[in-house]
């Protein structure tokens, strides 16, 4: 598979994540290696193979359904300048 | 400079030779004497002791450690080794913390660390890289590069790290000190930052098998806060150390001793396997057939569970925060632009793409299969012997720069030993050796939740050669 400077921006745009132009292009030729590393897995037969999304055959757990925590929100909006009210601030996104 | 092991601080504080205000205070002033070369604490503790839980008395009450950055810890600047979290302040501590606290230990510093731990050189990091205390101009490997030089330099007795893809183990064995991978699920990640969720595990740095066991029995068992965290019982690792290892199995893999590895490098294994056969221990050659696939593999299962990870940093709630964007979604792409680095950036567009419409099945479905594949291996090598041994890294330690352009490069730094972490087994590194005066160390799997044996053939091997005693040069200028 081969990427163009159009998929990385589709990419960046999907991430949320903005590249200058130097770095689309150093990105392009580096992610391009990466890709052509991964695509040896297409020489694995993986016909009916189970897929592994994680190491342990475990089931998930649920607990009781108990309120356990309580609201931190004054110690946690310590981490930001940009609370308020008990709120956090965001530039205006309706107009 | 001696390096005390943890065992040995343990007697100091016993027989009442040294206090635990005094270990502290000596191991802080190493910090601040050593830092400034080697760069392996990203904060350091305060100068004054403060004694976390007076309460405390179990047998490392008062023992000192240093801990990857990557952990949260209450009240402190818990960065990840980027600029993102430079502004973090915990709010809590991880629970693999939480219960060291709660067993009296005291922290040293944070450590450095690859940005987000992604990376195998340490040069990753916004502060900075670290220095191997070997050799200054060369890496310490990575991710947890911090904790490893600073155990192998005496600022720290022992060290928390994580292991994604061999982010303990590669920095334990080109600094010449032991690290443990424990089984996936063995310690909670709960407060551990995620990179990649079902391959991370918080394990250990330290100077001997011996203190890794003393420490992993305080840290493991089941966490509530954590559903991927197991019930699985935690033995007292201590007891089983010196058991007899007459009659123990362990499989050497063919993909290990592909023919690729430095000759000086191969003697060195082969010597270490000789005097495990002095033990009693028997060999034999296995195969591990879809192992050449861990690489490529692991390199669309750790950016896809990592793009979506990072997704959590926005610049909304904490952390790096941009000022220029003028509506939201130019807010969060700055933000991101300027609060991540490049290696970082490259996994989450790397882990976007294949997880994006049409690339789906294509490359993390076929990931996920090869991943059962790999897992199926181990599983099948364990019906016939006890452990898998090789090489933990293909070469010492590199010169700082070599490869950090080259990210493919950098990338085969793993090639051993993110096999284990695709099928969550436990894996130990010790040192074996020097090739021109640089450690060497040797990589030992086991089955699943099997850490006792691990550390029971890494104790006795340690019992029976010191090279996890040697110390690097610049320990001797300093007290």
């Amino acid at each position: 598979m081969s990427i163009d400077k159009s998929d990385i921006e589709y990419l960046c745009n999907l991430s949320k994540l903005n590249l200058d132009d130097e770095e689309q292009s150093v990105f392009l030729s580096q992610m391009q290696s990466i890709l052509d590393m991964i695509e040896e897995l297409e020489e694995v037969d993986t016909g009916d193979i189970e897929p592994m999304a994680h190491p342990l055959k475990m089931t998930q757990r649920l607990r009781v359904d108990e309120v356990t925590e309580f609201n931190d929100r004054e110690k946690y909006q310590k981490n930001t300048d940009f609370a308020e009210d008990g709120f956090y601030k965001v530039p205006k996104v309706i107009d | 400079m001696k390096r005390h092991t943890v065992k040995e601080l343990q007697g100091m504080i016993a027989d009442h030779s040294a206090s635990s205000q005094e270990i502290y205070k000596l191991y802080n002033n190493r910090i601040r004497a050593m830092n400034d070369s080697i760069n392996a604490f990203i904060s350091i503790e305060s100068d004054e002791y403060s004694s976390g839980n007076k309460q405390a008395d179990s047998e490392i009450s008062g023992v000192p450690y240093a801990v990857k950055d990557i952990f949260c810890s209450e009240g402190d600047q818990t960065t990840c080794g980027s600029k993102m979290l430079s502004n973090f302040v915990s709010p809590y501590d991880a629970t693999v913390v939480k219960n060291l606290r709660e067993k009296g230990t005291v922290i040293l510093g944070k450590t450095n660390m690859d940005e987000f731990a992604m990376g195998s050189s340490n040069e990753t990091s916004f502060f900075g890289n670290v220095n191997n205390p070997w050799d200054l101009e060369r890496t310490p490997g990575g991710s947890s590069g911090g904790s490893a030089a600073a155990v192998a330099a005496g600022m720290a007795p022992i060290a928390l790290g994580t292991d994604t893809g061999g982010s303990i183990r590669q920095p334990a064995a080109l600094t010449g000190i032991t690290g443990l991978k424990p089984t996936y699920g063995r310690c909670s990640r709960f407060g551990m930052i995620a990179f990649a969720s079902s391959l991370d595990q918080a394990g250990i740095l330290s100077i001997s098998a011996e203190d890794s066991a003393i420490f992993l029995e305080h840290m493991a068992g089941y966490d509530q806060k954590d559903s991927t965290s197991s019930k699985e019982t935690v033995p007292k690792y201590t007891d089983f150390l010196n058991n007899d290892l007459s009659g123990k199995v362990v499989g050497l893999p063919n993909e290990f001793f592909d023919g690729n590895l430095d000759s000086r490098f191969q003697e060195l294994v082969t010597d270490s396997i000789g005097e495990y056969e002095k033990m009693g221990v028997k060999f034999k050659d296995i195969s591990l057939p879809n192992i050449k696939y861990s690489v490529p593999t692991y390199y669309v299962v750790a950016p896809a569970e990592c793009s979506s990870n990072l997704a959590r940093y926005d610049g909304v709630r904490f952390g790096h925060r941009s000022t220029d964007g003028k509506d939201l979604d130019a807010f969060y792409k700055q933000t991101r632009k300027d609060g991540f680095g490049q290696e970082v950036k490259r996994r989450i567009i790397t882990g976007t793409y294949v997880l994006s419409a049409g690339y789906y099945d294509a490359y993390y479905l076929k990931a996920q299969k090869v991943r059962q594949l790999i897992n199926q291996d181990f599983l099948d090598a364990f019906k016939e012997v006890d452990f898998i041994m090789g090489p933990t890294t293909q070469q010492s330690a590199f010169k700082l720069g070599e490869k950090v352009d080259d990210p493919v490069s950098m990338y085969m730094n793993d090639i051993y030993t993110i096999s284990s972490n695709l099928s969550g087994v436990p894996a130990i590194s010790h040192p074996i050796g020097f090739v021109d005066r640089l450690p060497f160390g040797l990589q030992i799997i086991a089955p699943h939740f099997k850490e006792h044996e691990l550390l029971n053939i890494a104790h006795k091997y340690q019992m029976a050669t010191d090279w996890h005693l040697q110390t690097p040069e610049i320990c001797k200028e300093i007290d």
